[in-house]
């Protein structure tokens, strides 16, 4: 991928969303998923989906954790995640910048 | 559907994501937004905490100072003195619940950990320092000994789970707060039962603000 090729994982706006989101986190720590959902404003369906697509690539990764009542999805930004969403911002600033055009041009 | 991506009570899950197409500037706008209303959702808001516990801590302690000022012979803070105290500090807790516990629901991981057990060794070690506070009066302690402990012990604990705490680690100002509640609680308490509320209270509190504004600054950097 060229430096001004966006990522088509991370380029769809609800995917970007959760990226982002999960990139203001440590990187040890991570979401549930409930809290994510009512970030993002996401049905739990749509949500999941959106997800795995992002696990698919490697760039968020999910673990369930308890039973009954204390059971808990976390979610968080893979180290490739966030190298993705870097690459990703760096993308989309080159390719606003090019299309602003030079100065006084 | 992937089994890793099943969170609890997510049944019937649809497949949709036929989403909008994203142009440049909405894409930017969109990342903008979400790290911002993360920002704002998810993190605490640490420096209103730090101001309120050196505020609370300013007037709790200014009331038992004024309580036992002009004692002679020493007696001990005044009930008013102790009721106002114990309730500034049960809203410093409500307070620090509020502002702490609420942006950070639903986060976890090592970070989450750690601050559990470093709220978790907070609230033991009070009950520790005061049931020995207890034990001290059971055992004739004079009042004098008490006052001078009831001022500087919980001060003294605190100081030293913030300044050790592996959830505070990474962040000079608190541990610099908890080391400077040591020497604090240390020194202030050769200023005797009386003037040990007046100056405890003035220096821990003074501390409490300045770390306030110091994270204020680095949060708006």
């Amino acid at each position: 991928m060229s430096d001004e090729e966006l990522d088509p994982v991370i380029h769809a706006p609800a995917r970007l969303r959760i990226v982002v989101t999960l990139s203001t986190l440590a990187p040890d720590e991570d979401l549930a998923f409930t809290r994510l959902q009512d970030l993002i404003g996401l049905t739990p369906g749509n949500l999941i989906t959106h997800l795995r697509k992002l696990e698919e690539a490697g760039y968020v990764a999910t673990v369930r954790s308890g039973r009954g009542v204390t059971a808990r999805t976390g979610v968080s930004l893979t180290p490739s995640g966030r190298i993705a969403l870097e690459r990703y911002s760096s993308a989309l600033r080159q390719l606003l910048d090019g299309a602003a055009g030079p100065p006084g041009g | 559907m992937n089994e890793n991506v099943t969170p609890e009570g997510a049944v019937g899950a649809t497949a949709d994501d036929s989403e909008p197409e994203l142009d440049l500037s909405q894409a930017a706008a969109i990342m903008r937004e979400a790290r911002e209303r993360a920002l704002r959702e998810l993190r605490a808001r640490y420096p209103v905490v730090f101001v309120t516990w050196g505020l609370l801590l300013m007037i709790g302690y200014g009331a038992m100072w004024l309580s036992v000022l002009g004692q002679h012979p020493y007696t001990g803070p005044a009930p008013w003195s102790l009721v106002v105290l114990t309730l500034l500090l049960a809203a410093g807790a409500v307070t620090t619940v509020i502002i702490v516990g609420r942006p950070l629901t639903g986060i976890g991981g090592t970070p989450a950990a750690q601050r559990r057990v470093h709220y978790l060794a907070l609230a033991a070690g009070l009950v520790g320092v005061f049931a020995l506070e207890g034990a001290l009066a059971h055992a004739g302690a004079s009042n004098s000994l008490l006052g001078v402990y009831g001022a500087t012990a919980p001060m003294l604990m605190s100081g030293v789970v913030y300044a050790a705490s592996p959830a505070v680690w990474q962040d000079w100002s608190t541990r610099l707060l908890g080391g400077w509640l040591v020497v604090v609680a240390a020194s202030s308490a050769y200023a005797g039962p009386v003037g040990v509320w007046g100056i405890a209270g003035l220096l821990a509190g003074l501390g409490f603000l300045a770390v306030a504004v110091v994270r204020r600054r680095r949060d708006r950097a």
